[in-house]
């Protein structure tokens, strides 16, 4: 029911429930922030200024990459228009985003606009991202006040994690409320409150830090190489440094956000103070090297040498001339790779430049709470999931010491910030009892503020030790009689002792230690797969009983889990592939992130899914409703999808591809990844019965004929290589049942026998050691 | 001994299989509008008809269980007609017409309802259980080959070139779309209803398209190859049917026959070539009607792929201008079950249209074989 208007405003009770979007301006923000609605599975409308142009900007995002939709059906959800004539579409929309020129007049023009079609108490947010509310509310009605807030996302929307929310003093507490909770459930978002400052917090610091790390470089004489490693693993930035960064997002931002931010700051703002004007920067804006988005690179190109190699130049700061790019070699940036303090105090130019960022970055941060934000851990929130630092800058003057920033700004006649003359030689985050705590503007410490459903297997493993584990592995109490078995090894590889445990955890359950069991990490990725490299070590010294060993090994710990008797929920964020993703295939229920990426990769190094996968994607597809009946069609369905080793680009995909079933779900914000898996667990625990073995029926040496003729057309495509040919011969003696007929049934153990026997088999063949090996160098499959 | 005659010729609209007009029709549906049209247009009463003989490439899924019998029913034809489904792949409803004249002159039927019918979107080609005989598969693996590699085939060893084949490409794009403007597909088109919808015009034909435009297409089937999309025949959905009966019977009931069946003939070939069928087929059959390829006035010559049609034609000693007038399977389509009634029926319509004494319509058949009729102006 709604409430008059009016009623709710400054009221928390009444908290509109968001249905329906309405996204104005269809540029890169406003499709993107559209297209991430839709992902959420809410109906859309996307207006834009030029006819037809939202239209074709959901046409053009269903071919970018990486893909703003995630999954082609969530295109259907909106409904392009125009935004001279289509206002009407709005009507029903209980959220309207408004993402059009970052010009004042423009959008307040737009926001009266709106009053004739907006429902009551429907929301109204602007994305600007340096424009203050303030302005924007000017001379605006009590009732658009009441409604209107900021909602700035970052690009891509769908990627981002950030989301933040400007409300201003007349705002109702509902909106906030709606927002909130829409932003955080629906689409994921973690939502910072900021205060109505120009720039808000990310793009304030962000935008600094890269001004300072422009500015140094070419004062300090570094080679933008040089300044990108600097900047990257050692400060915890993405490895494009700062160089690299302005490549990706576009060189010709610069100055338009320099001059955003110098209307909008005063004169003596650092920010401000520190805008120059670089020459080179202009001239290559000028020559329409503008990053990589125009093709022609930025400060980095591509050129290809006489013998058609594809050579990676720099340009060189000082002369302006493009040269091949050399790895940077500096001491501070060895002695300094593990060791902030070593890094900073380097005498080299490395390490005066860490210095010279890291200060003024710092210490504007430090200058800047409470002005921006009420606490630390908001901005450290905001630094680490709007521009993918590892650390905010609080964690970083942790690491570095705030004392030491103190003495070091004092020493260069700088101004201390209070906020760090305070803290003297205290910390900004202190752990009490298992619990973090983070200082607040007011001086004291508090608890980093979890929303509720919130829970965060980094925050129960500080509560104590783990139920047991080993150096790959361990397995926790995530409470209620829920247990949580973590892979914690580079990349989450899963090797001998991950499998060991997961047997150990089967077992501990069957004896009553847990009712239920939870498979998560908070890795990156949930997990890469087998250990490549632990494999191609054991074939180069022909350890072939070892290998076979580990691979029944895995087989077996993934069945006893499958047929415990106590449900398993899979919980994946990120990459869940090869191993990894047979993992999910033989728990109960998967609760999976939207950002999940599944797939059976094997056949990209040679090889077939050995633990399992190519008996479960068989029974999946022989279970599919509505899929044709008879032996073939559950062949043919995982042939293809396992011989092409696709990767799902995202749950919903992965659903697509029976990866997950209809029964699987999917959480959009990965915060709330565990609570929610949890709870399914604890739902399946009750009366729970384990699965019952059942046999298959497969067609053998027909169906191996079958994919055989299917193969030779693509090798005669030019889309199989020779040894493509090979992997699939194997694959289809496993999915076909080997010797099998259709008149009988085949055992599940049968097709894992032929796994265990095919993948032996191309282990020892040369071509598939090659494959590994150059995944392992480069990172890359070999296409041989 | 009675004249075998073709007296009513009509077909569905064609579409392209997946992402046609047709994808949610039923193919026994699709051929059962066909039949009821053809049958009420001829106002013959359905129970003088001995047989309903139904050409299907993959008689399986919603093409099985004796489709011809379905398609009786759902045409409300009487229960005393039969029903056959008839398999010789492309050259299915082709067959339907032979069997029937075989009857006929036995004196075992006087008229028939010869269909054919193909959903490429609802029945996938090679069927959903493709299960070849593995030692076969191993020893003679042609058996199995795939179409686009026997075009490639065709192509390399009777050297015609990519540009060949795209000129004969958009000229039968140019043909068919000529025919399409002057109403002579209308003629012979039933227009189906599709979820309530009726759909009348065919769905495959680009007008548009130029020889500059299909040079521009990737190879479809081998990555140095010359068949690309463009001159192949696309998978498509359609239905087609024949009223084929005996001279008196056409007589009696005062129907104007098309033309009459004079011989027919298949013939076998290596399956890596299966595109040069039609060569010995149509050798027979002019053998068996004892003329040549010059006594013909009308070729009615599918073109499952530009390379065998150029190829056949220049083997035969056909002439361009009289091989497929109104544009031939690379612009129309090719719903495998369906197309040899349409080539039996178009070429007896042109000829009936355009005057002449002699037709040949004649098909190329996966696995390595033609079949071949020689149609005479009554």
């Amino acid at each position: 029911m709604a409430a008059p208007a009016g009623i709710a405003s400054g009221s928390a009770a009444a908290v509109p429930r968001i249905g329906k979007v309405g996204v104005l301006g269809a540029g890169v923000m406003g499709a993107g922030i559209a297209a991430h609605c839709a992902n959420a599975g809410v109906p859309v409308v996307l207006l834009d200024i030029v006819p037809g142009g939202a239209a074709r900007a959901v046409q053009a995002m269903l071919r970018a990459e990486p893909a703003p939709f995630m999954h082609r059906g969530a295109a259907r959800l909106v409904q392009a228009g125009d935004l001279e004539t289509g206002l009407g579409l709005l009507a029903d929309c209980d959220w309207i985003i408004e993402a059009i020129v970052e010009r004042l007049d423009a959008k307040r023009a737009l926001h009266a606009r709106l009053a004739e079609v907006r429902k009551p108490g429907s929301i109204l947010s602007s994305n600007t991202s340096t424009i203050p509310l303030e302005a924007l509310m000017e001379g605006a009605d009590a009732g658009l006040a009441a409604d209107f807030l900021i909602t700035h996302f970052f690009n891509p929307p769908r990627y981002m994690r950030l989301l933040e929310l400007v409300a201003g003093p007349a705002t109702c507490a509902g909106a906030v409320a709606a927002v909130t909770d829409f932003a955080d459930r629906a689409l994921g978002k973690t939502v910072i409150r900021c205060k109505d400052r120009p720039g808000f917090i990310a793009n304030r610091i962000g935008g600094l830090w890269m001004q300072s790390a422009i500015n140094h470089a070419f004062d300090l004489h570094l080679t933008i190489e040089e300044a990108d490693a600097v900047m990257g693993a050692p400060l915890g930035v993405p490895k494009t440094g700062v160089f690299g960064l302005l490549d990706l997002v576009g060189l010709d931002l610069v100055p338009q956000v320099a001059a955003s931010m110098k209307a909008a700051l005063p004169a003596s703002d650092p920010y401000v103070l520190g805008m120059r004007d670089h020459p080179l920067i202009a001239r290559l804006i000028a020559e329409g090297r503008t990053g990589r988005k125009g093709g022609r690179g930025g400060f980095y190109t591509r050129v290809t040498d006489a013998g058609g190699n594809s050579l990676k130049h720099a340009i060189d700061l000082r002369t302006g001339e493009d040269r091949p790019s050399e790895k940077p070699s500096l001491e501070s940036l060895e002695l300094g790779a593990r060791d902030l303090r070593r890094l900073v105090e380097h005498p080299d130019r490395g390490g005066r430049y860490a210095r010279a960022v890291l200060l003024d970055t710092l210490g504007y941060a430090a200058a800047l709470v409470p002005k921006i934000a009420e606490d630390v851990a908001s901005v450290d929130a905001a630094m680490r999931l709007g521009y993918n630092w590892k650390w905010g800058p609080f964690e970083l003057l942790d690491r570095l010491g705030a004392a030491w920033l103190a003495e070091a700004l004092r020493a260069e006649g700088r101004p201390v910030p209070p906020l760090l003359e305070r803290l003297g030689e205290g910390s900004f985050y202190r752990t009490q009892g298992g619990r973090v705590l983070a200082l607040h503007a007011n001086g004291a410490y508090r608890e980093v503020p979890r929303p509720e459903g919130v829970l965060l297997l980094s925050e129960v493993k500080r509560q104590g030790a783990p139920l047991a584990g080993n150096g790959s592995a361990s397995l926790w109490d995530i409470g209620d009689g829920v247990a949580c078995l973590e892979f914690h090894t580079r990349m989450n590889a899963l090797d001998p002792d991950v499998v060991d445990l997961m047997g150990k955890a089967a077992a501990m359950g069957g004896k009553g230690a847990f009712k239920a069991l939870v498979i998560h990490n908070e890795g990156e990725n949930f997990s890469v797969g087998a250990n490549i490299g632990l494999a191609l070590f054991a074939a180069n010294i022909a350890a072939w009983g070892e290998i076979e060993r580990m691979v029944e090994a895995g087989q077996k710990a993934l069945r006893a889990l499958r047929y415990a008797p106590f449900p398993v929920v899979g919980a994946p964020s990120g990459m869940a592939l090869g191993g990894g993703c047979e993992v999910l295939l033989h728990c109960d229920a998967v609760q999976a992130h939207a950002e999940t990426y599944m797939g059976l990769v094997e056949a990209g190094l040679g090889l077939i899914p050995g633990w399992g996968g190519c008996a479960s994607m068989l029974r999946r597809w022989a279970e599919a409703p509505g899929a044709p009946k008879g032996p073939m069609p559950p062949v043919a369905k995982a042939f293809e999808m396992i011989s092409t080793a696709r990767v799902a680009k995202s749950a919903f995909e992965a659903r697509e591809m029976l990866l997950l079933r209809p029964t699987d779900r999917i959480t959009m914000n990965r915060d709330r990844l565990l609570a929610e898996a949890k709870a399914r667990a604890l739902s399946l625990a009750e009366g729970y019965q384990p699965p019952k073995p059942a046999p298959l029926r497969l067609p053998g040496a027909t169906g191996r004929a079958a994919l055989r003729l299917a193969v030779q057309q693509q090798a005669a495509l030019g889309r199989a290589t020779p040894h493509d040919a090979v992997v699939c011969d194997h694959l289809a003696t496993a999915l076909t049942g080997g010797r099998r007929d259709h008149t009988e049934e085949t055992a599940e153990e049968e097709v894992l026998r032929l796994e265990r026997q095919s993948f032996m088999a191309l282990l020892k063949m040369p071509a598939t050691l090659a494959r590994i090996e150059h995944m392992l160098e480069t990172g890359r499959p070999l296409r041989n | 001994m009675t004249d075998v005659v073709i007296a009513a010729y009509r077909r569905s609209p064609f579409h392209f299989a997946g992402k046609g007009e047709l994808v949610k029709l039923r193919p026994d549906e699709m051929a059962a509008q066909v039949a009821r049209a053809l049958v009420a247009e001829a106002g013959v009463d359905p129970a003088t008809i001995e047989d309903v003989v139904v050409g299907c490439a993959f008689p399986e899924g919603e093409q099985g269980l004796n489709l011809a019998k379905i398609v009786a029913f759902i045409a409300g034809l009487p229960e005393s007609v039969a029903g056959v489904t008839v398999n010789r792949f492309c050259g299915s409803s082709m067959q339907s017409a032979h069997q029937a004249a075989g009857a006929i002159r036995m004196g075992a039927g006087e008229a028939f309802l010869c269909a054919g019918v193909e959903s490429m979107s609802r029945v996938p080609m090679m069927g959903f259980n493709p299960m070849p005989h593995p030692g076969l598969a191993e020893s003679y693996p042609q058996a199995y080959i795939a179409m686009g590699e026997t075009a490639e085939n065709v192509a390399r060893r009777h050297q015609v070139t990519r540009k060949d084949q795209e000129a004969f490409a958009a000229e039968s794009h140019r043909r068919a779309a000529a025919a399409q403007a002057e109403g002579k597909l209308a003629a012979e088109i039933v227009p189906v209803t599709v979820d309530g919808r009726q759909v009348a015009e065919d769905g495959c034909i680009r007008p548009d398209t130029t020889p500059e435009a299909l040079a521009a297409l990737k190879p479809a089937f081998r990555q140095d190859g010359t068949v690309t999309a463009g001159t192949s025949s696309p998978l498509t959905d359609g239905a087609a049917a024949l009223l084929v009966c005996s001279a008196d019977y056409a007589k009696r009931h005062g129907l104007t026959p098309l033309a009459k069946v004079r011989s027919i003939a298949v013939a076998g070939c290596a399956p890596e070539v299966m595109g040069m069928g039609p060569v010995d087929a149509s050798r027979k059959a002019l053998a068996r009607a004892g003329i040549t390829v010059r006594d013909l006035d009308v070729v009615e010559l599918n073109e499952a792929f530009a390379s065998q049609a150029l190829a056949c034609m220049r083997e035969l000693g056909l002439e361009e201008e009289t091989v497929n007038r109104d544009g031939g399977a690379i612009a129309l389509g090719h719903p495998l079950g369906a197309t040899g009634a349409r080539i039996l029926g178009k070429a007896a319509q042109i000829l009936q249209r355009e005057g002449g004494r002699y037709a040949l319509a004649t098909q190329c058949i996966g696995g390595g074989q033609g079949i071949a009729t020689v149609l005479e102006a009554v």
